[in-house]
């Protein structure tokens, strides 16, 4: 073949190839939000986008129930000052693409965007990971109906390669709290210190817990929990390098990064939020040996009491684990444990404000069986399998599994 | 009866000498149960709570998870062990 062919044969592929990729990207940003079927326009932490995208896939797909969760990430603050003020949205936001459209997309891919109406759209549901006292001191107006969600473990995090296992809320105090890390070795460096802003549930949990205000915390400030993963991954010094992050997004990275065991004041052990540092199982956060963690908060606006978005009330039932009609065709709760979140119905124990003291937790509707089966892979031996309530005696046959009530 | 007599004797100490080892392992025995008692304010492993009901009682409850024990070292702590204000 002529050279001439041969390179005319080359810049139609390249520019085949360019179309396509225009055309995909094209495709990804010029479709109108309001084109999706079934809306729920949700604003949420970053900590909460696995949730996000692994409900928003399953309800895409829903059978008996389809919708589209359309979410925006922000700052928890952020998001409570949006719904508490009726602030509509009006950045582009994120959503997931159903089976039939993209069969190959997992949640592990980005998620695509779609362009909102330039005029805004009404939030359906804000999404808090810390209590709300902690962002406002004004209370949850008339219009809105606050609703304790799953519980967001966090964690202070290092590089795989670190030596360090843990650290005690006295470390953390210094390390955050003064500069060049309050001598305490190894942590001396701030630059390798890598931190969130001010708004963000993450900054804003631990510092609840090692006592030092969010804004007097030492380090290098990031608006994403994606770019402290990437900060911890790539620097130069691992030794000496420590950043704070969601567990979910840990748990997403731990080919690369690890959690330190934390001891909080009073404690006498650093414990991890799993039982061991490779299990999965969250059972030090349900029963209370790791204290860094806060429940989400669901906000969704309210009329006579009762939700505007009839859609927006079934996904926020959907995650709290409640009795759903019509049944989505699938167990919303399996989402919620896979991202490594802890549903309020698997905790033991609860606290009432951010960082506050911990107090023994029996939910009135349980589901510990559950989530034991879910994080173990198998049920406990003491777990009753069930359909209905038959089997369960005086209890009751919830998620699959009699519960004591 | 000499020979008998020296023999009581020996026998005599050989017994009283049996009898202060004994006393001197009940006294290591009594060491060593203060240094196993759990929870011993001279610094022995601390207790774990089996039905934790209060805060401190929940985060050391008894349990089967990892746990990391770590003896921080912090050079701004205040003499008296309080922590100076943060900046």
């Amino acid at each position: 073949m002529s050279k001439r062919v041969t390179s005319r044969a080359a810049a139609a592929v390249a520019a085949i190839l360019g179309f396509q990729a225009w055309g995909a990207t094209a495709q990804a940003q010029d479709v109108p939000c309001s084109s999706l079927p079934n809306p729920v326009y949700v604003q949420t932490g970053d900590t909460q986008e696995p949730l996000m995208k692994n409900l928003g896939r399953r309800f895409r797909d829903s059978a008996t129930n389809p919708m589209t969760i359309i979410y925006l990430t922000a700052g928890s603050c952020t998001n409570i000052e949006a719904l508490f003020n009726r602030t509509k949205l009006t950045q582009n936001p994120k959503y997931v693409p159903s089976t039939a459209e993209d069969p190959a997309w997992t949640p592990q891919m980005a998620a695509r965007t779609c362009t909102i109406d330039p005029a805004g759209v009404d939030l359906d549901i804000g999404v808090s990971a810390v209590f709300l006292e902690i962002c406002t001191e004004t209370a949850v107006p008339s219009h809105l109906r606050a609703s304790i969600g799953p519980v967001q473990p966090y964690v202070f995090a290092v590089p795989l390669l670190s030596s360090q296992t843990a650290i005690t809320a006295e470390e953390a105090y210094f390390v955050f709290g003064f500069p060049n890390g309050g001598m305490v070795e190894p942590w001396t460096d701030e630059s390798l210190h890598h931190i969130r802003t001010n708004t963000k549930s993450t900054l804003l949990a631990l510092a609840a817990n090692i006592d030092v205000e969010a804004s007097k915390w030492k380090g290098v400030r990031w608006d994403k929990s994606s770019e402290v993963v990437n900060a911890l991954k790539n620097s130069p010094n691992a030794e000496r390098t420590i950043g704070i992050l969601g567990a979910e997004i840990l748990d997403g990275n731990r080919d690369s990064l690890k959690a330190l065991a934390f001891r909080a004041y009073g404690q006498n052990y650093a414990y991890y939020p799993d039982s061991t540092p490779t299990s999965f199982d969250k059972q030090n956060t349900r029963d209370g040996h790791y204290t860094p963690w806060s429940p989400t908060v669901y906000m969704t606006p309210i009329e006579g009491g009762v939700p505007t978005s009839t859609r927006a009330a079934y996904l926020i039932d959907a995650i709290l684990g409640k009795e759903l009609t019509p049944a989505p065709g699938f167990e919303p709760l399996e989402s919620v444990v896979k991202v490594g979140l802890v549903p309020d119905c698997a905790m033991k124990v609860a606290r009432d404000r951010e960082g506050g003291d911990l107090r023994k937790y029996d939910p009135t509707e349980p589901c510990h069986c559950f989530f034991e089966a879910q994080t173990s892979g198998a049920a406990p031996a003491s777990c009753t399998a069930c359909t209905d309530d038959g089997p369960c005696g005086a209890g009751k046959c919830r998620h699959g599994f009699c519960e004591a009530r | 009866m000499n020979r008998n007599l020296v023999t009581l004797l020996l026998l005599t100490l050989a017994l009283l000498s049996i009898s202060a080892c004994g006393d001197d392992n009940d006294a290591a025995e009594s060491d060593a149960g203060v240094r196993a008692d759990a929870g011993a304010p001279d610094g022995g492993t601390p207790v774990c709570s089996t039905n934790p009901t209060t805060h401190l009682e929940l985060i050391n409850a008894c349990t089967n998870a990892v746990r990391v024990e770590k003896t921080p070292v912090l050079p701004l702590l205040n003499a008296d062990g309080t922590r100076p204000p943060v900046p």
